[in-house]
């Protein structure tokens, strides 16, 4: 196809006019008779047993409906990871002990929010505190306190996993010195590469936890109808097939009796992939109350009691030859996990396979392992894994480079894997746009020039980052149906959900480009459990290469379909035909044709009634039956990668330690853009939240209590703090995507802290070694040069 | 401990309405829950994101942090107000032809703060309206594409449709 009509076009999304005019319902939006107002009971304990709970004063309280404690949920456990190695450990309302400040021991359904505030003060409990432990280190020491004393999983629970049909039964396990999860993958041997290298370089980083900060704070609204057994529900999420399996499994309600409805969601980030407590609290207390129940957590919850990303210590040692080649590395991480596991088991293999697409290092060892600590649970964050291992990787490629006098993009560019490489884990490189990236962005930000010859204070800086394309996870595939109405249009139905990235956007391109329609012709019905078919949707950015496609092979079924019919009316063959504004006309003489509606008619008339339906299914890493390991990263992981080159320059001010960053460059394959508005937004997107993350973003905690759970102490970028963002387009098409495509939503964020982070070195010298990159860090550093 | 409810009166997206509210309610929760005007927003509810900016007598201000008592007698436009007979104000056909939001959370708080700025300075250089913006909080777009839409706006009043006084 020599020629988009609707495809790589920045045309206005689908979801505009609601978006415009204040019409978008987001959850907490949502309104419905005789409804409930909950909230829950928080503790204000890093790690205590409970002692005693009395709710007797608040159930008295006129407008209390219901009060709910860890015995009403007793034996209810949820996670994100819930397999034979890792089943899953969170209570829904803590029941003996509190593991963490935030975590919720009660919840209140009233007749309104304040009345629902008010009972929450009544509920008497008696805590004995036990000694807590914060640090993932200090977890791991033999004398530590053990924050899970008991056997996981409960005898005779079921994982998740083996719900979905993987044969193993979970392990049985008590947690020893708090070790919640390993990781160990490696090819060669690195000591071989260390012993073959003329130089070794050994760091060590700590990235802390930040927030997602989605503007949408987390939310529920439950409606269960005691007459038909239905729970309807509208969440904040990142897709409803993971919600509703948890709240079926937790509350036992069958899934086909649980509608997840369309909301729209004020963004993710990874933030809103998991279930949370919230989530099944409040459709509980609608079952047990009868009414509707709304549960909205105010932002310091967000903050305290969802998730926040990974905080991770990392350690990477490297041996390299004398003319760049790298020859060997190893890696050691220690992730403060929190109370739960999260997703740390993802994280710390992610860490790994996030990466693996960018350099070829023969010999290679990845170690990790997560810790129980009494915090917060922590999360995917936008790149996860990438972001927190490119930081380390990336400074450290910059210091190889200085040591042994290479330019740091040659030095890149010559440990590069290559277009058609097949990874260790057998993934192909089928699209590989890096070199270009890299290229490009070097060539834009002038960085020969700049390299070395900026003024004092002024710093330039280069990194790189890959990204997956899906990978395979529950359900396991997605589906999307494209049906012809009678005036000509199409509906197509997509189970994908739409947080702001712009999949019922581009996916209503592909469609359309593929029908030869326009976007006002395409109807969509969208993130509704009940209406659209199943779908794995967009984490680990599968969005385009996974959910997007199948759009496009239904919109192709139904193409062959209206084709078959209009060869018959027209008494031509299919291969001499063409479509084009809901009509197909004869390719030699286009004044020829029949109208959509009119084949459809034929059809119904002619074909018993057929109607035209399309249908498409699409399944990441279509070769594996389920998923890959996550302790041995064995298995397929992805079907194509994504990669981003960053470029930033920086001023620094030596008096204050404060960092401006005055341009950023952010150059990406993202192989075919289908929305280029949408994909230069998603750029721009990260480049300012990465830029938050290198500079200023950390959740702080005291003795397990976050210190700046609101907007005014944990800063995020505003509008003024945003450099001059320059995107660059340095795709690769990748075969498989459609039309080329591939992800673009969350590749670039790591490149562009990386860069960051190294164009501060370039303009101070100072090695910070922990992010954020605060001004006293900066300033300090300063000082102590200074004296050395 | 139950305060007596007042009368107030306020004119809301050109409709004047007489309301009996409780005295410690915020515009936002008079504009949500009596209104029913759900396109305004609320992120943070302590005067530090600006989903939640409305304009009150030709202010921007961020309604989390306002007494519905205090906008007695007083005009208040929502997001909800801002199209006027199935005609979209230029400010939001500009946000979509730019593309300019993703999520939409913050959007009517944008379009709120952007109309204030523009009525009062229909001339803002770049560093007028960042600063001005700089209340509205934004994690999914880096404002960028904002800040276009609403220059072009600025720049080119007549291509959107002429500007409504």
């Amino acid at each position: 196809m020599a020629e988009f009509r609707v495809v790589n076009k920045g045309v206005p999304r689908k979801d505009s006019i609601e978006k415009v005019t204040g019409q978008a319902k987001y959850t907490f939006d949502v309104v419905l008779p005789e409804m409930l107002y909950a909230k829950i009971l928080r503790s204000p304990h890093a790690h205590a047993r409970i002692v005693n709970i009395d709710t007797s004063k608040a159930e008295k309280l006129p407008g209390v409906k219901a009060v709910i404690t860890g015995k009403d949920t007793q034996g209810m456990r949820f996670g994100f990871v819930d397999t034979p190695r890792y089943p899953c450990e969170q209570p829904v309302i803590a029941e003996d002990k509190v593991r963490f400040i935030g975590e919720s021991v009660a919840a209140v359904a009233a007749v309104d929010e304040d009345t629902a505030n008010d009972a929450l003060d009544l509920i008497e409990i008696e805590y004995e505190p036990i000694p807590a432990v914060f640090d993932p280190e200090e977890a791991m020491k033999e004398d530590a306190p053990q924050i899970h004393g008991e056997q996981i999983p409960a005898p005779g629970r079921k994982c998740a996993w083996q719900d979905w049909g993987v044969a193993r039964a979970a392990r049985s396990y008590n947690p020893v010195n708090n070790i919640g999860a390993t990781v160990n993958i490696g090819y060669g041997d690195s000591e071989k590469g260390f012993a073959d290298a003329d130089y070794i370089r050994e760091d060590t980083w700590v990235i802390p936890r930040t927030s997602h900060a989605a503007m949408e704070p987390h939310g529920a609204v439950a409606s269960y109808n005691p007459l038909t057994g239905c729970l309807d529900v509208w969440l904040s999420h990142m897709g409803y097939e993971l919600k509703r399996y948890w709240i079926s499994k937790t509350l036992g309600i069958p899934t086909s009796k649980i509608r997840v409805h369309k909301t729209f969601v004020g963004g993710a980030f990874g933030g809103k992939a998991q279930v949370f407590d919230h989530e099944i609290i409040a459709p509980f207390l609608s079952r047990k109350t009868g009414k509707p129940v709304k549960l909205i957590l105010p932002r310091d919850e967000v903050f305290t009691s969802t998730n926040n990303s990974i905080a991770l210590k990392i350690n990477v040692k490297k041996g390299v030859k004398k003319d760049g080649t790298i020859v060997g590395q190893h890696v050691k991480l220690i992730s403060d996990m929190g109370a739960y596991r999260g997703s740390v088991p993802v994280c710390l293999f992610l860490c790994h396979s996030m990466r693996d697409a960018i350099y070829n290092i023969p010999n290679l060892t990845h170690e990790g392992v997560g810790a129980y600590t009494n915090k917060s649970t922590t999360m995917a964050k936008r790149g996860h894994g990438s972001q927190q291992m490119t930081t380390a990787i990336e400074s450290q490629m910059d210091w190889i480079a200085e040591d042994l006098g290479l330019d740091p993009a040659e030095f890149r560019l010559k440990n590069l894997r290559q277009k058609g490489d097949v990874l260790p884990n057998r993934d192909t490189l089928n699209s590989y746009g890096l070199p270009d990236c890299i290229k490009k962005v070097v060539e834009a930000s002038n960085w020969k020039e700049k390299r070395g010859r900026l003024d004092p204070g002024r710093g330039i800086g280069l990194a790189v980052s890959a990204m997956f394309n899906g990978s395979g996870y529950w359900p396991f595939t997605a589906g999307s149906i494209v049906r012809m109405n009678h005036d000509g249009t199409v509906t197509l139905y997509t189970g994908q959900a739409e947080f702001g990235q712009g999949p019922t956007t581009t996916i209503c391109q592909l469609v359309a480009e593929e029908l030869g329609l326009n976007m006002e012709d395409v109807n969509l019905v969208d993130g509704d459990s009940e209406l659209c078919p199943l779908d794995y949707s967009n984490w680990l950015s599968g969005g385009m290469f996974v959910s997007c496609k199948a759009g496009l092979i239904a919109a192709q079924d139904l193409k062959q379909q209206i084709l078959k019919i209009a060869a018959e009316m027209l008494e031509e063959d299919v291969e001499d035909l063409e479509m084009l504004d809901r009509r197909v006309y004869i390719k030699a003489d286009p004044e020829e044709g029949v109208a959509f509606d009119e084949i459809l008619r034929y059809s119904i008339q002619r074909h018993g009634g057929d109607l035209l339906i399309g249908k498409g299914f699409c399944k990441p890493v279509p070769e594996i039956e389920f998923y890959p390991s996550l302790s041995k990263g064995s298995g397929r992981w992805t079907d194509a990668y994504s990669f981003t080159a960053s470029v930033a320059e920086v001023s620094v001010d030596a008096e204050t330690g404060r960092t401006k960053v005055e341009h950023i460059w952010v150059s990406d394959d993202c192989g075919r853009e289908i929305n280029t508005a949408i994909c230069q937004g998603q750029l721009q997107s990260q480049a300012v939240m990465g830029m938050g993350d290198a500079l200023f973003e950390d959740v702080m905690f005291s003795e397990g209590r976050t210190i700046n759970a609101n907007f005014v102490d944990y800063e995020i970028p505003r509008a003024f703090d945003v450099p001059e963002i320059t995107t660059i387009d340095a795709s690769d098409p990748d075969p498989n995507g459609p039309f080329g495509a591939k992800e673009v939503g969350e590749c670039a964020r790591a490149a562009v802290i990386g860069s960051i982070v190294n164009a501060v070195y370039d303009a101070t010298k100072v090695k910070v070694m922990s992010l954020p990159l605060h001004p006293e860090k900066i300033f300090r550093g300063l000082a102590q040069e200074a004296k050395a | 401990m139950e305060l007596a409810k007042k009368l107030i009166k306020v004119t809301v997206n050109g409709e004047p309405r007489e309301l009996w509210i409780r005295q410690n309610i915020t515009l936002l929760d008079l504009l949500r829950d009596y209104l029913g005007l759900t396109g305004t927003k609320m992120a943070c509810i302590s005067n530090s994101c600006g989903a939640c900016t409305v304009i009150v007598d030709d202010m921007a201000v961020k309604s989390c942090s306002v007494l519905a008592m205090q906008v007695d007698g007083k005009e208040v436009l929502t997001v909800e107000g801002l199209a006027k007979d199935s005609k979209l104000h230029p400010l939001q056909q500009a946000f979509i032809e730019h593309v300019a939001f993703q999520c939409g959370f913050c959007t009517p708080g944008k379009l709120m703060s952007a109309k204030a700025l523009l009525d009062e300075n229909p001339q803002p250089t770049e560093e007028e309206l960042r600063r001005d913006m700089e209340g509205n909080l934004c994690r999914c777009t880096g404002y960028q594409k904002y800040i276009e839409a609403i220059m072009d706006v600025a720049q080119h009043p007549d291509k959107y449709g002429a500007k409504e006084g």
